[in-house]
């Protein structure tokens, strides 16, 4: 992508909270990460197959199509489905939270209201193992 | 030669140098006023810049543009511009002044993010859905949908279909008890071994085509190919025989005998003719009927064996223990060790299967009986001086008059492990016995901590010396930042609370050392030992008595 940098392996933010969205953009596209921001379910769907992102940033509380369900869809593509690594965004910080997350089969979470350092330290390590894992 | 088309209302230079940069674009330039119109006219825009501080203006544009597929990208003046764009759902926005290169990375974005609206993209996302309904994810076998479907034209035409029904049979807790990604993995390798077998079966000359039912259950369907006789039942019994050998032995290759040994096959069989006069969907579902009712009678007839097996093992005393150990993470000397009851007749190996055929046959509290003798036997006979032993007892087991405290003589060794998943319906009353227990000297485990959505509260309740991590949050761990956090938790908590953390089902050494590093106090499994009847002698079964 950029000449200047080694490319980045593609995020999508998906937060249907537009302001939210577009704070996360900047933060992780000023370190060089090409970002596609969805503001639902069905539009992070719909652009998962153009768009292969190596890491999902998951709003879990969205109208219509919930973050579960769509980190759910998204870990059962067919081809897509191994790789991804999705990290939910989440006010909720249950023991069964937690278990929802595992049983759905997501990464990581990050804890809302989140400050931006721990988040990207968050798609940081995720990618760091998704390399680990790939290798 | 340029194929896309950028249009703006902007006089920025930058722009220029951003085109360039764009591989095969080029850029107009158009009056604000003008822009919308120039959108919806020109079939070759790709993408717009706006620039216009004039909300009028750039609703319209973004309208038009979203009308026909036409990604926007807003150019910002301020903050309130920057507002409008995103509330208007422009593709991309950018600050001015911005250099070319980042303007080129919003247009090649926005391209990538122009989404066709509401409609089509709820079409596509459907799509998708349907697909992976077609398709087992985990198996990628095809549904029975799409298999009937395929078969429909082959039925007609040869007039005869063979079902067979794989009854896939997993003792009741095996997701209980390792999780169910342990089961996934199961069921993912018994689908590959079915593909391999029907790849070098002698039938394969006729076509077979296999199924998955969502549950655990395969079913095949084998239509005679042209010219070819159909399969004997000679035929067929021993294809079936040969499958079952094949997926048994490749699941205890891949996920060793102890979880080869909690799953059966059960293979049932039906033939059904084609009859013009009957919908041909109707025929197949019914011939699958037949079929699963066969392989189900198959399996009681195969439960009533191993229930009578238990009641002449119970006669017999047939059971025997082997050892778990569970050591200390830090230093890996052995702290004690759970005891792992297990039949001496070879149906009845594993305890699950054991104790799964006794609820069954009304026969837990006798089984439980023998088994806790046998283990406390173990004490004296397999134990150092300062050594513990953890014991399996289920909740039910402590309103059998035949356990008491007084029982054990060592009760300072003995550590009773309780499993978070059995309901206890009289709490106060359970805690009374529990307190008894506890007065004499006993310690208590609750194990499988943290499987269920209950969370730390109801392991609180128990006020437990040792906290057992269930399985499934050990499995993987390395690798799933949710688990080691929900680990991690569980440490703080017995910290807290003066409680040990054990964590069984370390395999590897990437787990063993992920525990170590969460601070797990001790640890259990097969990266470390296997369960073991530690005899220094032969076993006679009557010496132990």
């Amino acid at each position: 992508m950029d000449k200047a940098r080694a490319p980045l392996p593609p995020i999508m933010v998906v937060d249907d909270n537009h302001d939210n969205a577009e704070i996360i953009r900047q933060y992780l596209e000023i370190r060089g990460y090409p970002i596609t921001v969805a503001h639902d379910g069905d539009e992070a769907l719909a652009l998962f197959e153009t768009v292969r992102p190596a890491l999902v940033l998951l709003d879990v509380m969205m109208p219509g199509r919930d973050g579960w369900e769509v980190c759910r869809i998204m870990k059962q593509h067919a081809t897509l489905g191994k790789s991804v690594r999705v990290i939910m965004v989440t006010a909720l910080d249950e023991w069964q939270d937690k278990r929802e997350a595992l049983q759905i089969g997501a990464d990581d979470y990050v804890e809302k209201p989140f400050d931006l350092p721990t988040l990207a330290a968050t798609v940081e390590r995720n990618l760091a193992m998704q390399r680990a894992m790939a290798s | 030669m340029s194929e896309f088309l950028l249009l703006t209302d902007s006089a920025d230079s930058a722009l220029d140098d951003a085109v360039a940069r764009l591989e095969g674009w080029s850029l107009e330039r158009v009056a604000a006023a003008q822009l919308a119109n120039a959108v919806a006219s020109r079939a070759d825009v790709r993408a717009v810049v706006v620039s216009s501080n004039d909300p009028g203006v750039l609703r319209a544009v973004v309208e038009r543009a979203h009308g026909c597929g036409v990604p926007v990208v807003v150019a910002c003046a301020d903050d309130t511009a920057r507002r409008r764009a995103l509330e208007l759902k422009a593709e991309e926005w950018y600050r001015c002044p911005a250099d070319a290169d980042e303007i080129a990375q919003r247009v090649r974005s926005a391209v990538m993010r122009v989404v066709p609206h509401a409609q089509a993209s709820a079409e596509h996302v459907e799509k998708v859905e349907y697909e992976q309904m077609l398709h087992d994810s985990l198996t990628g076998l095809p549904t029975l949908p799409v298999m009937i479907e395929r078969s429909r034209a082959l039925f007609k035409e040869r007039g005869e279909l063979v079902v067979l029904y794989l009854n896939f049979v997993r003792y009741s807790k095996i997701e209980e008890i390792y999780g169910w990604e342990i089961l996934d993995a199961v069921l993912e390798t018994t689908a590959a071994a079915v593909r391999e077998f029907l790849d070098d079966t002698a039938l394969s000359t006729s076509r077979l085509m296999v199924s998955f039912t969502n549950d655990d259950d395969f079913i095949f369907f084998h239509v005679p190919a042209a010219g070819v006789a159909p399969a004997s039942e000679n035929d067929i019994t021993d294809m079936v025989s040969r499958l079952q050998r094949h997926v048994g032995g490749r699941i205890e290759a891949q996920h060793g005998e102890d979880i080869a040994a909690l799953f059966d096959i059960y293979v049932g069989r039906s033939h059904v003719y084609y009859n013009p006069k009957i919908r041909l969907e109707r025929l197949i579902y019914r011939g699958i009927r037949e079929a699963a009712n066969a392989s189900r009678s198959i399996e009681e007839r195969e439960r009533g064996r191993r229930v009578a097996d238990l009641r002449s093992s119970l006669r017999d005393r047939g059971v025997y223990v082997d050892y778990h150990p569970i050591v200390v993470t830090e230093t890996k000397e052995i702290f004690g060790y759970e005891a792992l009851a297990r039949g001496v007749l070879r149906s009845l190996r594993s305890p699950e299967v054991m104790f799964d055929v006794a609820a069954e046959a009304d026969l837990i509290w006798e089984l439980s009986r023998l088994c806790r003798s046998r283990a406390i036997e173990g004490i004296e006979t397999r134990l150092r001086p300062n050594e513990l032993l953890f014991l399996n007892v289920d909740p039910h087991d402590f309103s059998d008059p035949a356990f008491d405290e007084n029982e054990v003589v060592h009760p300072e060794r003995v550590v009773i492990e309780i499993t978070e998943r059995t309901a206890i319906k009289d709490y106060p009353k359970f805690r009374e016995r529990l307190k008894i227990f506890r007065d004499r000297g006993f310690r208590f485990a609750v194990d499988d901590a943290g499987s269920g959505y209950a969370g730390l509260g109801s392991i609180a309740n128990l006020e437990p010396d040792f906290i057992k991590l269930d399985i499934s949050l050990i499995n993987g761990i390395e690798t799933n930042f949710i688990k080691q956090n929900l680990v991690e938790t569980m440490v703080k908590f017995c910290n807290d609370h003066g409680a040990k953390v054990i964590a069984e089902g370390v395999e590897r050494a990437e787990e063993f050392e992920m525990v170590k590093s969460l601070g797990v106090h001790l640890v259990q499994g097969f990266f470390l030992h296997r369960p073991s009847q530690m005899t220094l002698t032969p076993r006679k079964e009557e010496s132990a008595v």
